[in-house]
């Protein structure tokens, strides 16, 4: 961050203090989320400021002992400035976004909330996040971490043609690009690992503590494609250019073509991949290599097959 | 003296004012406008006051009666945030909020807002990530708080840009992009923007106030298209397919042919989830209802189709 003194900042932090005397510089930075050296900055200069007049008396009385602070003769700033429209928007937004995930703590939250509401004057609705819904086992998961328990889930990775239970300290949940994502201990693998939760079905969450700390820095969830993976060229009609969208494989070009345009992407799972060319359901068109076409159409045939073996009696119903 | 300390002495200094204060009473009673040159320090006052309006500091134009100038003032009750009562669990919930969502962006507006109350429990823990770039609709924030008619240029769907004036209800998130809803006032009509199409500023138009959000609105559904009806689809599944149906939320009806599970999934969308469907068309086949199994026996169709031969 600059080494500017941030204005609002300054005028937030004497109602702040007023309220926290001997507060020390690390908290301060902490919970505004700044250095201590451009809380220290701010501080001196508040030292020089004060009512108009030029008595010594009026001006702030800001004393740093050692590492704490305490602020005094500030009773014209004894309440903080009201947040502007575009920070009480943002506080609303991320209650919003964040309410599925707080378990019990949620109803906290909406009484937040609705005094943040009532004293800002915001209609009722002004916000409202729609994301994919947390479901059971992101509640759950979210527990096992903040209990620290071990989970064993039924997954089923890219590679895998079926799912398969793995054994994990879960670190944290992560929503990224409108998907539900763990970051774990992987002790199949003996490795840090991403999940997909979308993959995964069962959970259990055992009795035993997590061995493995989490580490100070997580990945963001995104495939690396390996120098081996195979390369696919596909053709993409307008219906199934959202495959560039839904895909967290990057390609590696795009071009346009005749009835549409091509992508080029490293794949390192056949089977999920042509999963994905399924989801397409005929607007994305594998060019090549051949040996990936004919794996799409021999899933293709495959689920055919099983539509036309099937019974196929009316049944299902509208539950609107 | 230095720029910052000039801009909180300059708030100071308004907030206290019994009158409003015109520009030469406040050069000649403070010494923050100190240039001998009249006109220099009046553009220095007036970028002061500027830069504080855009902070969010509510400095008022008044014309008092029988003054030549006009003066300048903030009046206590628009610049204090009352307070809040907040309890220490709702301090806590709403850091914990920040913390997951944007801490960085949401710093200062939490501080100010629990800056007379608890401090958050420090021993909780963060269990998950969701980042969102709150900032997103920083543009649509004033004309949503105040309820204020705003104008925009929009393009259209068909690539047409055209002219847009709205009582801005509310902003939603949805499928990775931003809405502005409100009523178009031209169409007199409930409808969606995205801000991503607004092809320029947003500019307010007439006073704060000016309408009333109505009752029960459901924001979401404005921006969720057609309505959908949720469809209950039963499926033929086998064995290593049972995983899958599961994770959606499938429940066991009874045994299928040859092996496999009659299995039902509520509340799935027939456009939304037909890709779905086809994922694991090799092992479910959609029972029915009619429809939804016809969709996935065309979608089928199409992708053998696709691949049968050999690209030219």
């Amino acid at each position: 961050m600059s080494r500017v003194p941030d204005v609002v900042r300054m005028l937030t932090l004497v109602p702040w203090l007023l309220e926290r005397p001997g507060a020390s510089i690390a908290e301060i930075a902490a919970a505004f989320a700044t250095t201590e050296e451009a809380i220290r900055t701010e501080l001196d200069h508040l030292d020089y400021c004060g009512l108009p007049g030029l008595g010594g008396g009026d001006l702030i009385d800001v004393r740093i002992l050692g590492d704490t602070v305490v602020v005094g003769m500030a009773d014209e700033l004894r309440r903080p400035m009201r947040t502007t429209p575009a920070e009480t928007l943002r506080l609303l937004l991320a209650a919003s976004q964040a309410e599925r995930m707080l378990g019990p703590a949620a109803g906290a939250l909406t009484r937040a909330v609705a005094k943040l509401r009532a004293a800002l004057g915001v209609p009722e609705d002004a916000v409202v996040v729609v994301e994919p819904e947390a479901g059971d086992l992101v509640e759950e998961l979210r527990a096992a971490v903040v209990a620290g328990r071990r989970v064993r889930i039924s997954y089923r990775g890219r590679g895998d043609t079926t799912a398969v239970d793995r054994d994990l300290d879960p670190w944290r949940l992560e929503l990224h690009d409108g998907a539900w994502y763990l970051h774990a201990h992987d002790h199949g693998a003996g490795a840090a690992r991403i999940f997909r939760l979308d993959r995964a079905a069962a959970l259990r969450v055992t009795e035993q503590p997590v061995t493995v700390p989490v580490p100070a820095e997580l990945e963001a969830p995104r495939y690396v494609p390996g120098p081996e993976d195979p390369e696919v060229e596909v053709l993409l009609g307008p219906g199934g250019t959202w495959l560039l969208d839904a895909v967290t494989v990057a390609p590696e070009a795009t071009g346009a073509a005749p009835g549409g345009r091509t992508a080029r992407f490293r794949v390192g799972a056949p089977e999920w991949f042509a999963r994905l060319i399924l989801m397409a359901g005929g607007h994305a068109e594998v060019r090549d290599p051949s040996g990936m076409r004919t794996l799409v159409h021999r899933r293709a045939l495959a689920g055919l097959e099983r539509l036309e073996r099937s019974s196929g009696a009316a049944s299902g119903t509208s539950d609107a | 003296m230095h720029a910052a300390e000039r801009l909180v002495n300059l708030t100071i200094a308004l907030l206290e004012a019994r009158r409003p204060m015109t520009f030469d009473e406040l050069r000649r009673r403070t010494r923050y406008y100190p240039q001998p040159e009249h006109a220099t320090a009046r553009r220095m006052f007036e970028r002061d006051k500027e830069l504080l309006r855009s902070l969010g500091v509510p400095i008022r134009t008044e014309q008092a009666y029988g003054m030549e100038e006009p003066g300048y003032r903030i009046d206590r009750r628009e610049y204090e945030l009352r307070d809040l009562h907040l309890e220490p669990d709702e301090v806590t919930a709403l850091a914990l909020a920040a913390e997951l969502v944007a801490p960085a962006e949401l710093a200062l507006a939490l501080a100010k807002v629990s800056a007379r109350g608890p401090d958050p429990d420090p021993d909780v823990v963060p269990a998950a990530r969701l980042p969102l770039d709150v900032t997103a609709v920083d543009g649509a924030a004033a004309v949503v708080v105040e309820r204020r008619r705003v104008r925009f240029p929009y393009r259209t769907a068909d690539g047409r840009e055209e002219p847009r004036e709205v009582e801005p209800y509310g902003v939603v998130r949805r499928r990775r992009a931003w809405y502005l809803v409100g009523r178009d006032v031209a169409r007199d009509g409930l409808r969606g923007f995205r801000l991503d199409r607004m092809t320029g500023p947003l500019e307010a138009v007439g006073e704060a106030g000016a309408f009333e959000v109505p009752d029960g609105l459901d924001l979401a559904a404005v921006v969720s298209g057609p309505e959908a009806r949720p469809v209950a689809v039963d499926l033929e599944v086998t064995p290593e397919g049972v995983r899958d149906v599961v994770a959606r939320g499938g429940r066991d009806v009874g045994p299928g042919a040859h092996g496999t599970r009659v299995m039902r999934v509520e509340g799935l969308d027939r456009v939304r989830d037909l890709a779905w469907l086809l994922a694991i068309s090799p092992e479910a086949a959609v029972l029915g209802p009619p429809e939804v199994r016809d969709d996935v026996a065309h979608g089928l169709h199409r992708v053998v189709e696709a691949h049968a031969e050999v690209p030219s």
